[in-house]
């Protein structure tokens, strides 16, 4: 693979893993954290692939294995914490749990409410299926 | 400042535009209109693709690459300013897909089918189903506000600007245009003399020696093209005019003088040898000064192309491929080193010699993780009652 290839995987690594550390550090909800910190680790596999890919080498590729099985290994254990947190407190957000900041730091309060959640809209009315049952004292032959 | 802005403007325009359009589209209470983050955000990715990444050579390769990474730094966008978490969930499985596509196209196929089945299929299919269990009706804080987006995107793009300099200024190195294959040229014509057999042998694949020991000092100390040309006509104010170019690195300027060194030696011996008796004594000496000046001549184009290389001292296995100190790796006809067809073959075979205390500890570390996973998440007596 030319310079210039390699470069190019390069920059798409990059841009992937500062995508994931952005959301990272934005998101509330623990999974889609979670999420980000694994589109960063899809930026680090594809720098390793490209590299091996230049070198005519295999490692990059190897390691790039190792890494889906920590992958898998943390996605297990983030999980049952995660669903233990849930357990308490009955959300995903993660700025619920605040008191574990520093003494002088102020808590995140959400000054802005949120909307109002949109009107349910009303079930469909189908029409109704099938045959009319018959009514008292009809027979096959005054039915229609 | 002005000349880091001057050398590395491709790099901060679209930068500064991806941090307006992530900032305008991180979700918050009261959303803006996604039109004008999405704009900033597709210009900023247009700008990437036409001014920091350039492909030639086959065509369909290109698209490929094209389309893959354009899709995955899409859905990547999409996943990190999603209000809705299925969403974001599924964007990030598109991501999965197209890093797959690019593994595809580097001769990963194991790789492809492997991050699929375990990342696409199970880690992402596992959150779902925990997404959709967790689910409040109406909007929910978790979803619909953002932890700092102003900072968290500005620390992103900084992150970003700062890797994508450091590449674009490892990939432009300290030399330009086409003095590394004027370099390769000339070497390979002392690569034939320092394996020709006789005398008359060496003479003849030297060819015009004085040219071209002239032209091997004038690679050893061009930076472009045109200090290239400037040098070989004799053009010495080359050499003192300010350089818009980067400096060179540690590396680069001693293998510079390392390069230099052996020419000089190399073409002070060749003359003296010349003037005795041909023997054979001499005649090795000669071949070994060749073999030194190519040996230098290789690791200085190695280093202008910005590659690092462990020292050749080192005896490296080859149960993955070509060790990384053997310099270079053969290529074939388009310029890329030959990687084995049977893939997985290769790499089972990888992972079983120069990897296995690796492979070990990778099962060790999944056996903890089962153990740890099932110990925290049984229910406790205490909690039932």
């Amino acid at each position: 693979m030319t310079p210039e290839s390699l470069h190019n995987y390069l920059i798409v690594g990059a841009i992937l893993f500062a995508l994931g550390m952005i959301g990272f550090l934005t998101r509330r909800n623990m999974i889609l954290m979670f999420l980000s910190v694994e589109m960063m680790l899809q930026g680090v596999a594809l720098n390793l692939v490209a590299f091996a890919r230049f070198r005519g080498n295999l490692e990059g590729q190897a390691f790039v294995l190792f890494l889906i099985a920590v992958a898998a290994c943390e996605a297990a254990v983030a999980l049952v914490l995660f669903l233990m947190l849930y357990r308490s407190r009955r959300t995903l957000d993660v700025s619920i749990w605040q008191d574990l900041r520093e003494p002088d730091q102020e808590p995140i309060i959400d000054e802005e409410p949120l909307p109002p959640p949109p009107p349910e809209e009303p079930l469909p009315r189908l029409t109704p299926a099938g045959r009319e049952p018959y009514h008292r004292g009809e027979t096959a032959s005054t039915r229609f | 400042m002005i000349t880091f802005l001057e050398l590395y403007w491709p790099v901060v325009v679209p930068t500064v535009l991806a941090l307006l359009g992530i900032y305008l589209l991180l979700p918050r209470a009261r959303n803006y209109p996604p039109l004008w983050g999405g704009l900033a955000a597709g210009l900023a990715l247009l700008l990437v693709g036409t001014w920091l990444i350039r492909t030639e050579g086959i065509w369909v390769e290109s698209l490929l690459f094209y389309s893959f990474a354009g899709i995955a730094i899409l859905a990547g966008g999409m996943m990190i300013t999603q209000n809705r978490p299925v969403h974001a969930a599924l964007s990030f499985a598109l991501v999965v897909l197209s890093t797959c596509g690019l593994f595809l196209l580097q001769a990963a196929p194991f790789l492809m089918a492997a991050t699929i089945i375990v990342y696409a299929g199970a880690i992402v299919v596992t959150f779902l189903f925990v997404i959709m269990l967790a689910q409040q009706a109406g909007y929910s804080s978790a979803d619909h506000r953002s932890r700092e987006p102003f900072l968290a995107s500005v620390a992103g793009t900084v992150l970003l600007g700062a890797l994508l300099c450091l590449l674009q200024r490892a990939h432009t190195s300290s030399v330009e245009g086409e003095v590394v294959d004027f370099l390769k040229e000339r070497l390979k014509i002392v690569l034939a003399a320092a394996q020709a057999k006789t005398w008359d042998k060496v003479l003849a694949a030297l060819g015009d020696d004085e040219k071209l020991f002239k032209e091997l000092k004038a690679a050893g100390r061009a930076r472009t093209d045109a200090e290239l040309k400037g040098i070989l006509k004799g053009e010495e104010k080359m050499l003192t005019e300010p350089q818009p170019l980067p400096r060179d690195t540690k590396l680069t300027a001693s293998t510079r003088e390392a390069f230099q060194s052996a020419v000089d030696r190399a073409e002070v011996r060749l003359v003296e040898l010349r003037a005795e008796k041909k023997t054979e004594a001499a005649l090795q000496e000669l071949r070994e000064h060749f073999e030194r000046v190519h040996h230098t001549g290789v690791r200085l184009q190695l280093a202008l192309h910005g590659t690092l290389f462990p020292s050749q001292d080192l005896k490296l296995p080859d149960y993955s491929g070509t060790p990384p100190n053997r310099v270079p790796p053969p290529v074939d006809a388009t310029g890329r080193p030959h990687m084995p067809a049977e893939n997985v073959a290769a790499l089972g075979r990888s992972l079983f010699t120069t990897y296995f205390l690796a492979v070990e500890l990778a099962g060790t570390l999944l056996l903890v993780a089962t153990i740890g996973a099932i110990a925290i998440a049984a229910r406790r007596k205490e909690e039932l009652k």
